[in-house]
């Protein structure tokens, strides 16, 4: 329980990879408020199960792309819980296509949920960390594909990689105030958003591209984010952390 | 509230805000050259001060460090120019005069941060507060 008394805050909270970020810090005995935007079964279910372990959560309906939303969401954490300590900007879209034919709109989506989301929320929380509680763990979920492009993800690649430079440069600025921020560059994780790439290539990724052999699972990367937000992590900040299974290293096994 | 409460509730504020001894901060200490502070602490003094005397300090009215950014009438050869000394001296209409003129001598860009002593802050809430 390393995180007991804690209240994190955790974006795109209801499926994949933030469902298990938000069960993996509710287990560690965080107070565990996150965000979903449309799934409503699933984040009520979430919550449900956290409450009936023992835990603490609580589901909040918010679109993080909205630059009003994360000032009242944050608002609303402070209210009832009195501090954030700990915020995961998970939240994150995909609209591939290749370029010539993409359209503003998948830019702009792209761009406003993963970087834009990400940018509102640290500014939500930034004085309150920084300033009132001199304390704080950001952690952002960038993407292994922010370096290791792929083709048809000009948008989904800038944003990611703009979170992984933004993640370091706010490192630099809130250093002298007790928050780390971090990123972690999750790899081919199995969740429904890799599902399209996976259906069609998940055995030669797989077996070829990863070093590990496997594909990775939520819990991967959960893991490593409680691991930031915890106190073993208290002197690692402005840092991207791959977990990818070796992905990342480039070589063609087999 | 007297000056001398002002300056005690001035002086707790900085010795939390830069980990600071008490003993450290005097009326005439600056707050970068003497206390150590950085670009944040600027705003984490502001953001305390705010609240242990309940008031708004609407942003650059109690540092006005950024207003001569990009304006080459305000600041040449980096010093800063007539002009410029006279908007400071609207800016700052709390500032102890002496140490204006002290500054208006040699109006160093570099040494404008000596402008911000402890004193300064102390101007500045007395008039706020209108105590």
């Amino acid at each position: 329980m390393q995180l007991k008394d804690q209240v994190a805050l955790v974006t795109g909270g209801s499926r994949g990879i933030g469902k298990a970020i938000v069960q993996k810090l509710a287990a560690q005995g965080a107070k565990v408020a996150f965000v979903y935007r449309g799934a409503k079964d699933a984040a009520l279910a979430l919550q449900a199960e956290i409450t009936a372990a023992g835990g603490v959560a609580k589901a909040i309906q918010a679109d993080v792309a909205d630059p009003a939303a994360a000032e009242v969401v944050v608002g609303g954490v402070l209210a009832d819980w009195g501090r954030v300590d700990i915020l995961v900007n998970n939240a994150g879209v995909i609209r591939d296509g290749l370029f010539i034919r993409m359209e503003a709109d998948a830019w702009n989506t792209v761009i406003q949920t993963n970087l834009n989301g990400t940018f509102w929320f640290c500014k939500a929380v930034a004085n309150q960390m920084a300033l009132k509680q001199r304390y704080g763990r950001i952690i952002n979920v960038s993407s292994v594909a922010a370096e290791h492009v792929n083709q048809g993800q000009t948008n989904y690649a800038a944003s990611k990689g703009a979170v992984n430079s933004f993640t370091k440069a706010l490192a630099v600025e809130l250093g002298s105030r007790n928050v780390t921020v971090n990123a972690v560059a999750p790899g081919f994780i199995a969740t429904d958003m890799s599902e399209a790439v996976r259906s069609k290539a998940g055995d030669f990724i797989e077996k070829k591209l990863v070093p590990l052999r496997r594909l990775g699972q939520p819990d991967d990367i959960a893991n490593v984010v409680a691991f930031l937000a915890g106190p073993g992590a208290a002197y690692i900040t402005g840092q991207v952390i791959t977990v990818d299974g070796g992905l990342s290293l480039g070589a063609v096994t087999g | 509230m007297t000056q001398d409460d002002i300056f005690q509730k001035v002086k707790a504020t900085l010795v939390d805000a830069l980990n600071r001894d008490d003993d450290e901060v005097t009326a005439s200490s600056r707050l970068q050259a003497d206390l150590g502070a950085e670009s944040i602490d600027f705003l984490d003094i502001v953001f305390r001060l705010e609240r242990e005397f309940g008031i708004k300090i609407p942003r650059g009215e109690l540092f006005p460090e950024s207003i001569f950014q990009g304006d080459p009438s305000l600041v040449a050869g980096g010093k800063i120019t007539e002009k410029g000394l006279a908007e400071l001296r609207d800016k700052m209409p709390f500032a102890d005069p002496a140490e204006l003129d002290k500054f208006a001598a040699d109006p160093k860009l570099d040494n404008m941060g000596d402008l911000f002593t402890v004193n300064l802050i102390v101007r500045y809430l007395k008039a706020k507060l209108g105590a």
